[in-house]
């Protein structure tokens, strides 16, 4: 406790993390494909902009059009949540002159995304590398000052854009970078269906993890927090649903066994 | 709702709150002899009936036997395009002369399908993500310039075949990837067929893909059972029950309102796992049976577990994620502090009066 803490904007992961997250570190989100993550993480960002903070989500899985698509039957007005779109195009294969992207490029308000993807252009095709995306961060936080923002996901920053880096060595700088910008960072991490989490799970302060399970009533889904660092939380493993509200998670029932 | 796209299936399209969103690629999942195959062609059948435009990518089976497999079913797919990348024979000698099959394109209608395809004495095809992108996309302009047509549905049929052929290490991601950035870029509403090779592992075309169909196939005793559920669809809600699939005389059918027994799921899961698994899953289920239990009986005798059932909990989670030494370790630790805290009750009734300490006079 003693420390200051920010609302989640979910309600009951708030009350399971004992007021909220310190702000201005790195966080990671995991669970399996179709748990909740992106609209966690969304909710956590429509927190900062009704308290007038300025938000960046970072999209390097889902195509920001079909975000907004995606997000609307919620009805958040997220018009001014900034849209950073570093997908990489499609590859060349062949030798034709392929463009890292540029410092130069900007995110764009939700207000301003169109419905359709956006189309490789002809003759040039960009591709965003964790470094070309850490220098173009560098200038953005340079020019303006960002509260939150979430990466969406770093299994595919991992994935697509660390083609020549050590892969564990480069997501530590890539975390430790957030944090000396002082912002407060969410990181969604896909997790697979069994076995161990990645190794990215233990670089962060706190990991909240998302459970789906299957049993006669259809998908169970449960959040956990895994690790708080400079916090106490709570320790058990609490049901939630995916609403019209966003991830609603039921605290109030304290007896939260595992479906048996 | 009007904008969804109909999988050619009634029963999953009620489960898919009306079907698929167009213009984004999903995945099939399921065991070889699921029905991913009868699935995909039941989806490309039903945009035909429409008048949409369809390819089939086909990896797995060369089109002949696609014709003559799809033909028990007695659909009309002669205006189905498919697009021949089945690998050919490999010539052992690796020549000059080896080829990709994007430069020697082969599309062709599904009524103009004869035999197989004899495998060039000069040049072998080897298929790659790269060249198999190449020969969608020339098809797909090449049907844009000539019909002023797009192609709204594709097949892929194989994804794991692709990847199989012709993926070397690392890179296989990035061009999962960029493939499949490629199909969301035409806009046609894609199925891709995949089998999930390995559970513990994160492969792309799940994460990336805006849907999961998965298919599943258990023995029930002697008799094969089917259902399908839908693990992830990004963008609308969805019925999220694994609901009974049968496959008849008309394809696949689907029962929306289907019970289907999650214990026979739970042993479909079983099946191939190799039996010390078994016995493992047998003990942690065993053992776990008698924690709850006790818990129970702790919480009418008024026992403070609340520790415990955190560590149940935990075990649980590590159960259902299939970390089954985790879990035993967990359940039997459980096991012991219940024991242990069960055995000393009923606790000695509280001295009424704390003892003063010695020395003192009262």
């Amino acid at each position: 406790m003693g420390l200051a803490k920010i609302r989640t904007g979910v309600l009951g992961l708030d009350k399971m993390l004992h007021g909220g997250l310190v702000p201005g570190r790195p966080y990671i989100v995991s669970g399996p494909p179709g748990s909740g993550k992106t609209i966690l993480s969304i909710q956590f960002l429509r927190e900062g902009l009704e308290g007038g903070e300025r938000c960046l989500f970072i999209a390097l899985e889902e195509p920001p059009n079909e975000l907004k698509i995606n997000l609307r039957p919620f009805r958040w007005n997220l018009d001014d949540l900034d849209v950073l779109d570093a997908i990489s195009d499609i590859r060349r294969f062949e030798p034709t002159p392929i463009m890292e992207i540029s410092t130069e490029t900007e995110p764009v308000k939700m207000r301003a995304v169109g419905e359709g993807i956006r189309k490789t252009p002809d003759f040039e095709s960009q591709e965003v590398s964790v470094h070309s995306l850490l220098q173009l961060l560098k200038k953005l936080f340079v020019k303006r000052k960002y509260h939150r923002i979430v990466v969406d996901s770093m299994t595919a920053l991992k994935y697509f854009c660390m083609r020549e880096f050590e892969e564990t060595l480069t997501t530590q700088s890539f975390i430790r970078f957030l944090t000396e910008a002082g912002l407060t960072s969410i990181l969604t991490l896909e997790l697979p269906e069994e076995g161990e989490a990645p190794p990215e799970a233990f670089l962060a302060r706190g990991e909240v993890r998302l459970h789906k399970l299957r049993d006669d009533s259809g998908i169970k889904r449960f959040i956990s927090v895994e690790k708080y660092k400079g916090s106490s939380h709570e320790e058990f493993v609490y049901p939630f649903d995916i609403t019209n509200a966003g991830v609603t998670v039921h605290v109030a029932n304290g007896d939260s066994r595992t479906p048996s | 709702m009007s904008d969804r796209v109909s999988t050619g299936v009634e029963g999953l399209d009620v489960m898919l709150s009306g079907g698929l969103l167009p213009a984004r690629p999903y995945v099939v999942s399921g065991p070889t002899g699921s029905g991913k195959t009868i699935l995909a062609a039941q989806f490309l059948l039903d945009g035909l009936r429409r008048g949409e435009p369809c390819l089939l990518v086909t990896l797995d089976e060369p089109p002949s036997e696609v014709k003559a497999n799809m033909g028990i079913f007695g659909w009309n797919l002669d205006r189905l395009k498919i697009l021949d990348a089945t690998p050919d024979i490999r010539a052992h000698r690796r020549t000059r002369s080896v080829i990709d099959v994007g430069t020697a394109l082969d599309v062709r209608d599904m009524e103009d399908v004869q035999g197989v395809r004899q495998s060039s004495q000069i040049h072998a095809l080897e298929v790659s993500v790269h060249s198999v992108q190449k020969m969608i996309k020339q098809e797909f302009s090449h049907r844009l310039e000539k019909a002023k047509e797009r192609y709204r549905r594709i097949v892929v049929d194989s994804l794991t075949a692709l990847k199989m052929f012709s993926m070397q290490g690392e890179d296989s991601r990035i061009l999962i990837q960029s493939f499949m950035r490629f199909l969301s870029e035409i806009e046609a509403t894609c199925l891709l067929v995949s089998e999930r090779l390995n559970r513990t592992t994160i492969e792309t075309e799940f994460f990336l893909s805006r849907g999961e169909i998965r298919l599943h196939k258990w023995l029930d005793g002697n008799v094969i059972r089917r259902a399908v559920s839908i693990e992830k669809f990004r963008g609308t809600r969805f019925d999220d029950h694994v609901r009974p699939l049968s496959i008849g005389g008309t394809g696949i059918v689907v029962q929306p309102n289907g019970q289907t027994s999650f214990r026979s799921g739970a042993v479909s899961l079983r099946v191939g796992e190799s039996f010390l698994e078994s016995r493992i899953i047998a003990e942690v289920s065993s053992v776990l049976d008698g924690v709850l239990h006790q818990i129970d009986e702790a919480h009418r005798k008024q026992i403070a577990v609340k520790d415990v059932e955190v560590a149940v909990s935990r075990a649980m989670v590590h159960f259902q994620r299939r970390n089954y030494q985790k879990a035993l370790k967990q359940a039997l630790a459980c096991d012991s502090l219940l024991r242990q805290r069960l055995g000393d009750s009923p606790p000695p009734p509280p001295p009424t009066e704390l003892p003063l300490p010695p020395g003192v006079a009262r």
